[in-house]
């Protein structure tokens, strides 16, 4: 079942808009109308109509600028509070979202009772709207759209109630649907009595695409504004809250709410997010991350904890809704009796550790180091995540080659560098301000560059570095570079510093 | 000495270091396989379960390449019992360095801080978690209180912490904090290599290695080199720190004549 909901339509009775009112925006260098209120039109403005023509029929127009940008972030808005119902919602921009509220319905008694809270809800924050429940979500948006508002189609009873609707309905293009019009199809019957494969010459493949979406013939994904989960666990509260221990106390419940269902079933889930659904309709998610996937309730309510802090409760939050994503089968495990001598296991130490690390500082703050197959110095050790479920390396490190333990992330320029020869190592460099005499060099040893992961015009034979190893008088190594070859007018040859032995 | 004093004062050692344990297990030590060094550390090795300071010389204050680099192989050993965590505020420590000296970059966790305290923090939540045989912290200095911490968090599960003090980002020194709660002090400074008899390049890496401050033990000055260094067998023997030189309280030889050196 979908819920589709356009608030584009009449507006309650409550708005107090006296004076008509339309909003402009510029098209190639024409200001035109995008929207007009119910007053405006009744005056007989519509949307794309030029300004001036507007203010000369109706000298007492109100206009100010549209604005997309946050007409979507309301959009969006009103996709997270939608979160309270369902956990799928997407948005249909401009000014429509999808409710997947399969399998939902029964938690407020049915489908009937759930659009009765909907528009209870919407109706006291103000926003005019039109929804109605279908099927497939093609149904439910020709219904919201063009068909009378709440209408609620019964298993099966889209097709019925889809047949009097305009071609429109339909979500095509408004030069699709006039075309359709024009040779005469003013209602869905119309084109539902039409064998397919004329029907699919005549008006494009898209018009069958959304006839079969519309009728529940093929499937529609919808992009959800986060990806649908079963695991979802809600609790609605009788008083609104709003002191940071019952946020915490919530936060433990709902966690121990759905971690029972994780462990029923035996699964655990690798990220959860944690919703405040506040009285003024603001949700507020917190996400947290785990490294191996797991079900501990008090574990998970530590993490949030320190996250809390940042939740702002406003008048009071009505609601909190828990999702766990990442879900996947993990093996129960005998709880410890008492072995502290032997070997702790990941899940005991070393996981909950690289949670709060990770969680606190940030997951690109916290690695493991791997070897990545590339002579590139810098791109020869990748990071990956510390507790990443292949710990065997597909290569292992190569120890033979002498590699500084400190790398440069960018390497040093030296100065006063002398050689002796082109191919020879520095006998003397300045670095920091500093000289130093070599004592000691090996190499050089030549790097290349990938020129296979490079565009061909953009690989040049100068592009190589020469590492030298060498040793001051003072026992100090060095790994240092010339990049570029002797003889090449273009880019003469230049000395960097790039790691230190130590 | 005579016989019966050494035995008494022996005793009174391990009584004193009973108290100080406050009725906890001892977490061991772990021998750098040279008499001339371990005999100077109390118990005979490097206490574990305590945590150590490691200090530059110069320029090491703020690269810190030497001290890291003398870190990683007394913790080695460790590192194969457990895992080790590395905590920086500056992510120039690269693996492919530690691989080829004989520390096992596997068994590493690179955590890049964004201050000092929390550098600090983090390496007390890593010493107490089950699991972490050794942590690395990079940080400027450890006062009394921040000390006292560690050491709690090091008690806990006998992990060792290793403070690598350092200034990532240059800058003026701190004032050095009055006292230290550290089980030992290391002063870590390369030294000149010597390659073998007729080789070119470049020998094992070495360092000057001083041991400035110990409890229980005495303080003493090595020079220090890492066995198998760049070869496959790194990381395969004992301890990769070998001890070439006991310089005792001599001054480091003087340095080979430029005449030595290799083409």
């Amino acid at each position: 079942m979908e819920g589709a909901l356009g608030p584009q339509g009449a507006l309650p009775a409550q708005a107090a808009l006296t004076s008509p009112l339309a909003l402009v925006e510029t098209v190639r260098q024409v200001r035109r109308l995008a929207a007009v209120s119910p007053e405006a039109a009744r005056l007989g403005l519509h949307a794309d109509q030029k300004a001036t023509d507007a203010m000369a029929l109706v000298p007492g127009l109100a206009l100010a600028d549209a604005e997309p940008a946050a007409d979507a972030a309301a959009l969006t808005a009103l996709v997270d509070w939608c979160v309270r119902f369902s956990p799928a919602v997407a948005a249909d921009a401009p000014d429509g979202l999808f409710l997947d509220i399969s399998g939902v319905a029964h938690l407020w008694g049915g489908e009937a009772e759930l659009v009765r809270d909907f528009r209870t809800r919407l109706a006291r924050a103000g926003l005019p709207f039109r929804l109605a429940v279908a099927d497939t979500p093609g149904a439910a948006w020709a219904l919201a759209h063009y068909g009378r508002d709440g209408t609620i189609a019964p298993p099966g009873g889209q097709a019925e109630l889809l047949r009097p609707l305009p071609p429109a309905a339909l979500r095509l293009s408004s030069e699709a649907a006039a075309q359709i019009e024009r040779l005469g199809f003013r209602r869905l019957e119309q084109l539902m009595a039409i064998p397919r494969a004329p029907l699919g010459r005549r008006f494009g493949a898209a018009t069958l695409d959304r006839l079969d979406q519309a009728l529940g013939r093929s499937a529609e994904a919808l992009a959800f504004r986060r990806p649908p989960t079963p695991w979802v666990a809600r609790l609605a509260f009788v008083e609104p809250i709003s002191a940071p221990e019952d946020m915490a106390r919530v936060t433990a419940d709902v966690a121990a709410k759905l971690c029972a269902r994780l462990e029923a079933e035996g699964r655990g889930a690798r990220r959860f997010e944690v919703a405040f659904h506040r009285v003024d309709g603001k949700a507020l998610p917190l996400g947290i991350g785990l490294s191996l996937a797991g079900r501990d309730a008090a574990r998970i309510t530590r993490l949030f904890q320190p996250k809390l802090e940042t939740v702002d409760p406003g008048f009071g939050i009505e609601s909190v809704t828990l999702c766990a994503y990442g879900v996947e089968a993990v093996g129960g495990r005998q709880a410890r009796i008492d072995d502290a001598g032997l070997a702790a296991a990941v899940e005991d130490g070393l996981a909950p550790l690289v949670d709060r690390l990770a969680n606190r500082l940030g997951p690109e703050r916290v690695w493991r180091a791997v070897p990545v197959e590339s002579h590139v110095p810098e791109l020869s050790a990748g990071r990956a995540a510390p507790l990443a479920a292949d710990p065997a390396p597909a290569a292992p490190w190569n120890r033979e080659a002498p590699r500084p333990v400190r790398l440069f992330r960018r390497p040093e320029p030296l100065e006063k560098v002398l050689a002796l020869t082109p191919d020879d190592p520095p006998r003397q460099f300045q670095w920091r301000g500093r000289t130093h005499q070599v004592r000691r060099a090996e190499g050089p040893e030549r790097i290349g560059e990938e020129w296979w992961k490079a565009p061909i015009e953009d690989v040049a034979v100068g592009h190589v570095r020469d590492y030298y190893r060498v040793e001051d008088e003072a026992g100090a190594r060095f790994w240092l570079f010339r990049a570029g070859l002797y003889g090449d007018p273009e880019v003469p040859p230049k000395w960097w510093l790039h790691g230190l032995f130590g | 000495m005579s016989d019966f004093r050494g035995r008494g004062l022996s005793a009174l050692r391990a009584k004193i270091a009973a108290l100080e344990a406050d009725g906890r297990a001892d977490a061991g030590v772990q021998p750098f396989g040279a008499p001339e060094l371990d005999q100077r550390l109390p118990g005979g090795g490097l206490p574990l379960g305590r945590w150590h300071e490691v200090v530059g010389t110069g320029l090491e204050v703020e690269t810190s390449a030497a001290p890291a680099a003398f870190a990683a192989l007394a913790a080695a050993p460790l590192a194969r019992r457990g895992e080790a965590v590395w905590v920086m505020r500056r992510d120039d420590l690269w693996a492919p360095g530690l691989a080829g000296l004989g520390f096992p970059p596997e068994r590493l966790i690179q955590v890049l801080a964004r201050d000092e305290a929390e550098a600090l923090s983090v390496m007390e939540d890593a010493l107490a978690t089950v699991g972490v045989a050794a942590v690395f912290g990079e940080v400027e200095a450890v006062d009394l209180t921040a000390g006292r911490r560690l050491q709690l968090a090091c008690e806990k599960r006998g992990a060792t912490g290793f403070v690598l003090r350092r200034r990532p980002f240059g800058g003026t020194a701190r004032a050095e904090a009055a006292g230290s709660v550290a089980a030992t002090r290391w002063r870590v400074a390369s030294a000149p290599s010597e390659p073998a008899a007729g080789e070119l390049g470049l020998g094992a890496p070495r360092w000057r290695v001083e041991l400035e401050r110990c409890r229980g033990g005495r303080p003493g000055a090595w020079i220090l080199e890492a066995s198998e260094a760049y070869s496959w067998e790194a990381g395969d023997v004992a301890h990769p720190l070998r001890l070439v030189a006991d310089l005792g309280d001599r001054e480091l030889a003087p340095a080979q004549p430029a005449t030595r050196r290799a083409a």
